[in-house]
Formats: structure tokens, sequence, C-alpha cells
């Protein structure tokens, strides 16, 4: 019983799909551009007015406590939901009226791991080869290729089910990358996930990131962003509280930072400087004015957890 | 142009074939169909007899294929709603519905992969009950169009109740749920046209007014009804089975009331055979008016589950 395919995919995105929905002003190289945006569940504001700006090429980390209203923004940039009021463009489409051309340039991994568990890892990223069009002439490379980028070559005849969870979490991501879309939407990807397989995680969305990728994350593990993220956007209770690059947000706000230096003599000492100038008047006028021997000169962690918990209230919705 | 197989159908068939379920319900439903044979052919009095009487025989044949036919049909009731209610709830329960949403398969492909996988399923146990067909075939009393027609109609009923079915699985979230929906909606369906009827026959006779007696369309859409005006044809006056049985009854609803638009096959003509249209018995045959009616909510249905399905959504689900 054979049923002809009622996608299409194989053709080029029609002028109409890819028509720049005008009523934003689109910045070229931005892959997603909010406005205004709100959604509203009858009383509950889940998001209220964001203004968001996700460059090209960037990582890009969602941050805020449970029920700010990540998850939403993500089913709306992802096109499964319609906002109550404001605008958003992703890859230059239209989500809400254009929800094919924007699922053709961008891969979601949603928070939760739903995988067909009676399926084995290769026939899994077939079915969505599949369902997202790709001949099936192509489907063996596809697969390969897939399969080699996430590390689970070994697993390829092995059943969905039989996987752990961090190799469940990397077949989502090779499911969300099957039909090699520009954005990637994650959602929460690292969690559950043991140390080793943060770290692989990581290092993957770097090698994703250094292909040309834009990602899109969210993420409670707030030192893993500051270390992989180049752009950050907090929020809460649906508001966007600060946005940018997580330094300059800090230095925006007037946060201080800590140095700590560890001398010849073994001696440590902390110093606070307010910006990179001063970081760097600093090490000068202990090296060369004070002619004191250097051995270490760290910038104390905790910069995107402090910038967080000095902006954030814990405002519950 | 290349021809592929809808993707849910594709996945769904090869999920369902893995589990031991399905071979169950093969077993299960083969089972019955044998054990009703057996009980048939031990109750009949040509039973342990030697000599060839041909119209004992051919009673026997013609019992023996009501017989199994009735149960078939009670075992697609049973069995519908068990195979096809977790159809999108249970891709819900287990979340990987999103991941499907932001394919490329449009809503349609989805519900059509569903129903399909579920009728693929079903027709796959009508066929295995050929072998039990041909004993009654054997014996005399059923032409092989007979046959055909009584599969063909519990074919039919099985396609649309799995549609429906199908579609309802949209309007939940748990599995447990959508089989409870399932199943009662099941009974309602079969039950409400009859509780109508003599409802309303109770109500008439209470009233002792013979001359509005309740329309004989009530009772079209029972799938017993069905089954029942589908395959009368070449009948014999001796001997009860509830085909049979029903068929005298829905000719006896007919004959008191006024609406000659449809025709009943009565359920004592020798002669009578698949007609559309009778010289005496003008009128849409009874089962297509049922089989339509089913149609209809059949239809309905489906368009109330594409639009659950469709994604942006204006709210989770």
């Amino acid at each position: 019983m054979t049923e002809p395919f009622t996608i299409e995919t194989t053709a080029p995105p029609s002028p109409d799909d890819v028509a720049v929905d005008t009523a934003i002003d689109v910045a070229v190289d931005a892959a997603v551009v909010a406005r205004q945006l709100t959604k509203r569940y009858g009383a509950l504001i889940a998001v209220n007015q964001l203004d968001l700006t996700v460059p090209r090429g960037s990582i890009f980390g969602l941050i805020g406590p449970n029920g700010a209203g990540k998850s939403t923004t993500f089913a709306i940039i992802a096109s499964l939901l319609r906002p109550t009021s404001g605008g958003i463009t992703v890859m230059g489409a239209d989500p809400s009226s254009k929800p094919r051309t924007v699922r053709r340039r961008m891969g979601y991994m949603p928070d939760n791991l739903g995988v067909y568990d009676n399926l084995r890892v290769d026939e899994y990223i077939e079915f969505f080869a599949a369902s997202y069009g790709i001949p099936r002439t192509e489907w063996p490379a596809l697969v390969d290729g897939l399969l080699e980028l996430v590390d689970l070559n070994v697993k390829r005849s092995a059943m969905v089910n039989s996987l752990s969870r961090g190799m469940k979490q990397r077949l989502s991501l090779a499911r969300a990358l099957v039909h090699d879309p520009e954005l990637l939407i994650l959602d929460e990807p690292a969690s559950g996930l043991d140390p080793r397989a943060r770290v692989e995680l990581r290092e993957l969305l770097r090698s994703l990131n250094a292909m040309g990728k834009t990602i899109i994350i969210s993420s409670h593990i707030l030192a893993e962003l500051e270390e992989m993220c180049s752009d950050v956007a907090i929020m809460e209770a649906g508001r966007l509280l600060a946005a940018g690059p997580p330094r300059q947000i800090l230095e925006r706000l007037g946060g201080s930072r800590s140095v700590r230096v560890r001398f010849e003599d073994a001696t440590t000492e902390s110093f606070t400087v307010a910006d990179d100038a001063e970081q760097s008047m600093l090490l000068r006028r202990l090296v060369v004015d004070d002619g004191r021997n250097v051995v270490e000169f760290v910038e104390e962690s905790g910069g995107l957890e402090q910038l967080f918990m000095s902006i954030t209230e814990g405002i519950v919705q | 142009m290349s021809v592929q197989i809808n993707p849910v159908l594709g996945r769904e068939l090869r999920e369902r074939m893995r589990t031991g379920r399905a071979f169950v319900v093969v077993g299960v439903f083969l089972g019955m169909l044998t054990l009703t044979v057996y009980l048939v052919y031990q109750g009949s009095d040509t039973s342990g007899i030697i000599e060839i009487d041909l119209s004992r025989q051919t009673r026997l044949g013609r019992d023996l294929f009501e017989w199994v036919l009735f149960v078939m049909l009670l075992l697609v009731l049973f069995f519908v709603p068990g195979l096809g209610a977790g159809s999108i709830a249970g891709e819900r329960e287990r979340q990987t519905l999103l991941p499907l949403q932001v394919t490329l398969l449009r809503p349609r492909s989805i519900l059509l992969g569903k129903v399909l996988a579920s009728m693929s399923f079903l027709m796959l146990l009508i066929v295995a009950s050929l072998p039990i067909m041909v004993v009654a075939y054997l014996l005399g009393g059923i032409r092989l169009i007979d046959g055909a027609k009584g599969l063909g109609i519990i074919a039919l009923i099985a396609l649309l109740l799995t549609t429906m079915i199908v579609a309802l699985s949209t309007l939940t979230k748990r599995v447990q749920t959508a089989t409870l929906a399932a199943y009662g909606f099941s009974a309602v369906l079969c039950l409400i046209g009859p509780i109508a009827y003599f409802t309303m026959a109770v109500a008439d006779g209470s009233r002792g007014d013979d001359v509005q007696n309740p329309p004989a369309v009530l009772l079209a859409m029972n799938p017993l009804a069905i089954v029942a005006d589908a395959t009368s044809g070449q009948n014999v006056s001796e001997g009860g089975n509830p085909l049979r049985e029903t068929r005298k009854a829905l000719f006896e609803a007919k004959s008191n009331n006024d609406d000659s638009w449809i025709a009943w096959f009565p359920a004592d003509d020798f002669a009578a055979d698949f007609r559309i249209i009778d010289g005496e018995r003008t009128g849409m045959p009874a089962w297509l008016v049922g089989s339509l009616m089913l149609g209809v909510l059949a239809s309905l249905l489906s368009v109330v589950a594409i639009r659950r399905l469709r994604t942006p959504a204006e709210s989770e689900r």
C-alpha cells in the first residue's frame, strides 16, 4: 500500500516562500529577529514583548529560570506556536505564515527526549530523512555522515531503546541535522547528561558552529553556556532582561570582576577590576611597575552566573 | 518519478511488526474464528454424518460463513479501538509528535500514515482468515462473490472505524484516555441507532400510535446491520444466526414505516442477489446508506484531527 509523497522538498523554495516579512526590520546577518513578541495563555503572559536578535553564525544562549518563557520562545521560532502579537522572522521568513520555509532551514531539538524505541538507529534517521523528503538514494551517505558526526557509528544497528541517555541526546541532535539546517534550536540539550557526555556535546556544538550553523541553546548550566556562547539573552517571567555578548552585558550593567593573581613566591592576591582596560592596567602595574613575578593571572569564573543572579529576581509565574 | 511509501506508514508497520503484540493479535483473531467454525460445525446436525446430504451441507456452509463474518465483525470492533487509539495520543505521550510536526510532513500525511498503518494490520488479519472462510465455501451455500462481499464490507467498516478512532486520538494526550474514549465511541456508534430506534418505538407504542413508526434508517449506521444487509443473498429459512436475525429485524423495521428511499434486503428471499436497486424494492441499499453515514462521520472527524495536528498552533497541545 503506497501513497505518493505529499511533501515538497526537492524543489527549491518559491519566491513567495522566501519573501521577507517587511513588518520587521530584518538585519541581513540576523538568523532570528523578534520584535515585541508576545504569547499569552489566558491571563498568563508566557512571553512578554520580547525584542531579540540572534546573529547568524553565533552560538546564542537563552538563559532563564523555569517558567521564564524560553521553551515557548523556542516553540514560536520553531513554527510550532503562533504568537499572540508581535513579529518574528526566522532566517528571513515568518514562521507563522511560512512555516515550511522555516522548517527547511531550521532544526529543532525539544527539551524532552522523544524517540521511537522499536527502531534501529539508522532506521530512525532514515525515517526523518523521508519525512523531510530527502530522496532514498541519499540516505546511506546521510546516515553515515550524521552517525560519524555525532559519534554513533558503532551503534548504527542498535535499537534506539538500548542507547544511553547521552547517546539518545546525540541521536536527537542527528535527527535535527538530517536536512542540513542553517539554524539549530536546542532546548536544554545537556539536561540529564553525565559530565563526559556534556563535554562531548559541547565539542559537537562547537564543531557545528564552525561549520557555519547558527545555534540557539538553552541550559541551566550557566558555566557551560559561558564557555560556549558568543551571545546570551536572559529572560525572566516572559521578559527579556538583557541580551548581547556576556562581557558586554556585564560592562553595561557596571558589574565588576575579580582577578586572582598568583606570584612566584606562592602568594595569591585577588583584585577587583571594572573592565578589560583596567584588567590590562593591573597586569602592567604588577609586572612592570612593581616588578613582581606573576605566575598566574586568572579572571575568576562566575561571570555569567554573577550576571544572572544580579539581574534576575527569582520571579516565578 | 519515484513514489515512496508514506514515511509514517513505513515506520508504523516496522515498529508494529517488531512487537510480540502483533503476533498475539493475529493468533487471537485466527483462534477465535477457528473456534467459531469448530463450534458451529459441532452444533450442526451434519456433524458426524457419513452420507452426503447436499441441502444440509449447503445450509451448514452458509451458517459457517455468517457466523464467521459475525465473529470477525465483533473482533474488528474490538481490535480497531485498541490498535488505533494510541496512534496520535501515543506520539504525544512519548513526546515524539513535536519532532514530527517540525518536519515537512503535512498533518494529513501524518493522519493518513496512521490510518493506513492500522488498516494494513487489519487487512493482514482479514487476509489471514481466508483459509477459514474457504471451509464454508467448500461446503457450499455461498459463492465466491458472497465471500468477497462479506470480507469487503468488513474491510470497509474497519477502514471507516479506524479513521474515526485515529482522528479521535488527536484529541487526547494520554493513551489510556484515548483508549477509553475509543472504546466508548465504538460502543456508542454501535448502540446509538438501535437505542434511538427502540426508544422511539416504545414511545410510539405508549401513545398508541402505529402510524408514526420510527424510521428504519436509524438502524442503518449500525455495523452489524451494514454487514447483515450487504451479505444477504441466497438464504436459508432454517436455523438462526445473528446476521440472519438482524436481517429479519431490519426488514420488519422497514416494512413498518414508509421511508421508501432505503431498501433492506429481505431475510427470507432465496433468490435475492447482489443488487443495488431491486425491481420491487427500489431505493438505496441500507448497507450503502449506513456506510455513507459512517463515511461522513469519519470525514468530519478527520477534518477536526487535521486541524488539531496543524502547526503553528494557538496553544501547546
